[in-house]
């Protein structure tokens, strides 16, 4: 923070002298950075100059401006303030007594120090495959000691060459929704609330696409008389507009085209789930609960482990599965053929023949999205 | 001041023009990008292990060579002259165990088709073409394309039909009869297997605000 700019300048060497100084332990060279100054400054300050120079160093001028002033002008106290910050800490502290107590078995200490080491893990997204390894390893020795059941996790990256991709035929889908079942049970949704990827739209023929008046909740003989069936689910875009929202970067898009979720990261805010133009998302308002029988144990981190209260998640076009050569579960289960999925890199899949020889056509193509799920008709 | 201002929008825009199309962002649509890294795959990811379990033959119909199921090991009173030792003709009004009557062909009507549409009646073992060729019961989807040639180009391409095991290579689809009962090919009209009761309550009575 040599000069407090608040922009960014090109440096072409000819301020060099400046260099040494640089700017703060983070390596930013803006305004907010870590709590490190604040904490420094907080020692000479009252507790409103402290407020006011905290509120500069995080939005500085901006808040004369927009909206933010409504969000940060909540008057917090110091003490309050520290609370909050301090909260992973607590956590840590309270692992650490339980950690080194005697009078506690030694299945509460290995809990306490997983506990600890997953409250401190970074994002997957950066993670390398050791710690990757290390963190499933992790996760799987803390359901085992939870619950005295093993589960089997991977975290396998995305494969070279590969391009996931997905085609739909709206003329054979005869809303058995057979899909729908196979999706809850491969990627352990919560039963309580009846989460569902996949929706299955009932439409009228000779209307087009009405989402409006279509019905995704329909309970009769199925197909219906003069409707036809099409299903929607998280289309992984090429061009996802809910990665580009998520203030934490807990989402993002994998080398094979995969849109997935680090469910340990996510905040819950739901700005994806707004961001997204076909309600592919899905938000956990309670905490999900799956009959321990039926849990689908063989689970991927970005995949179908069990997630927790209060964060996002989606179809992954069974990243569990698919990074192992198989099918999604919806694939699987379709006793129609409607689902087509394959490797839209290779000109000998079935994907590719059909995208090259069928009228295909996305929803919504016109925002640039680009999603990777296609629909046709025989 | 103002020719450094201007040599360093030049260079910027240089570099612009030069690096903006370059990099992970190459391709300005979904299509670009699949037709600019296509290439066969052969990865490490495979349905071999998968396929391990199924009995399967190789086809090659026009461009595309693909597996299918083998079918008569699949058949449960194959193979079929164990019973029907002499043709159908003199078989008929015999005291003989009574296997197929609960058969119906509820397939095209009866004046299009009949059993010996596809059946050899004199050689029991062998389905037969319209124009009487024999066909193998491994390779019954010849049978079918005769009047099924949509669905036939749909299915040997690979958007008619399900594959067996997974997506990776080798490719192995389930042949016609694998999917529809030839004596009654279409798709029965059944309740669908789930019903959201959530979304229902929600529908009905809002959410409770």
């Amino acid at each position: 923070m040599s000069d407090n700019k608040k922009w960014y300048s090109l440096d072409l060497g000819l301020n060099n002298k400046k260099e040494s100084s640089g700017s703060c332990g983070c390596g930013k060279s803006e305004g907010s950075c870590s709590s490190t100054p604040k904490e420094q400054v907080e020692e000479e300050l009252s507790p409103e100059e402290f407020y006011e120079a905290a509120i500069n160093a995080s939005i500085g001028e901006e808040r004369h401006r927009d909206g933010f002033e409504q969000v940060f002008d909540v008057k917090m106290d110091r003490r309050s303030a520290f609370k909050k910050l301090t909260a992973s800490l607590l956590i840590g502290a309270g692992a650490v007594t339980t950690s080194c107590s005697v009078t506690t078995g030694s299945d509460t200490k290995e809990k306490a120090q997983i506990d600890w080491e997953e409250q401190f893990k970074g994002n997957y997204k950066l993670m390398t495959d050791e710690e990757k390894q290390g963190t499933i390893n992790r996760l799987m020795r803390s359901y085992e000691l939870r619950t005295d059941k093993k589960i089997n996790m991977t975290a396998e990256n995305a494969a070279e060459d590969v391009l996931f991709g997905y085609a739909f035929n709206i003329s054979k889908c005869q809303g058995y929704m057979n899909c729908v079942n196979a999706c809850v049970e491969e990627n352990n949704q919560d039963r309580n609330s009846e989460m569902q990827y996949i929706r299955i739209h009932e439409m009228k023929d000779g209307e087009g696409f009405k989402f409006d008046k279509a019905d995704d909740n329909y309970y009769h003989e199925v197909p219906a008389e003069g409707h036809f069936y099409m299903g929607t689910q998280c289309f992984h875009c090429d061009n996802p507009p809910c990665v580009e929202v998520c203030p934490v970067q807990a989402t993002w898009k994998e080398e094979d085209g995969l849109v997935v979720i680090d469910y340990d990261w996510c905040v819950g805010c739901r700005y994806c789930m707004a961001a997204c133009p076909y309600d592919g998302r899905r938000f956990n308002w309670s905490k999900p609960e799956v009959p321990e029988p039926e849990v689908n144990k063989n689970q991927h981190y970005l995949g179908n482990r069990m997630r927790k209260k209060g964060v996002m998640e989606k179809c992954t076009f069974c990243v569990q599965r698919t990074r192992k050569g198989k099918n999604p579960a919806c694939v699987e289960a379709c006793p129609t053929g409607a689902r087509i999925f394959g490797n839209l890199l290779d000109p000998n899949s079935t994907i590719r023949w059909v995208l090259e020889n069928k009228k295909v056509f996305r929803l919504k193509e016109d925002l640039g999205t680009e999603p990777k799920f296609w629909y046709f008709m025989d | 001041m103002k020719n450094r201002t201007l040599i360093y929008s030049v260079v910027v825009l240089l570099g612009v023009s030069l690096f903006s199309c370059k990099g992970e962002e190459e391709y300005h649509s979904i299509s670009d990008k699949i037709e600019g890294e296509s290439k066969p795959y052969h990865g490490a990811l495979t349905s071999e292990q998968l396929l391990a379990d199924t009995e399967l033959i190789e086809i090659t119909e026009g461009e595309h060579t693909f597996l299918i199921p083998e079918r008569k090991g699949q058949i449960k009173s194959f193979a079929c002259i164990e019973c029907h030792s002499k043709p159908v003709s003199q078989m008929i009004g015999k005291d003989a165990p009574k296997a197929h009557w609960d058969i119906k062909v509820n397939h095209a009507n009866s004046d299009a088709m009949n059993c010996a549409t596809c059946h050899n009646g004199e050689d029991m073992n062998q389905l037969n073409t319209l124009t009487g060729k024999n066909i193998d019961f491994n390779l019954s989807y010849k049978l079918c394309s005769q009047c099924h040639s949509s669905q036939f180009e749909d299915w040997k391409g690979g958007a008619h039909g399900k594959k067996v095991a997974g997506w990776a290579p080798p490719r192995a689809s389930n042949t016609c009869v694998n999917c529809h009962n030839p004596h009654s090919p279409s798709f029965e009209k059944r309740w669908p297997v789930q019903f959201n009761t959530k979304t229902a309550i929600e529908r009905n009575e809002g959410l409770g605000h």
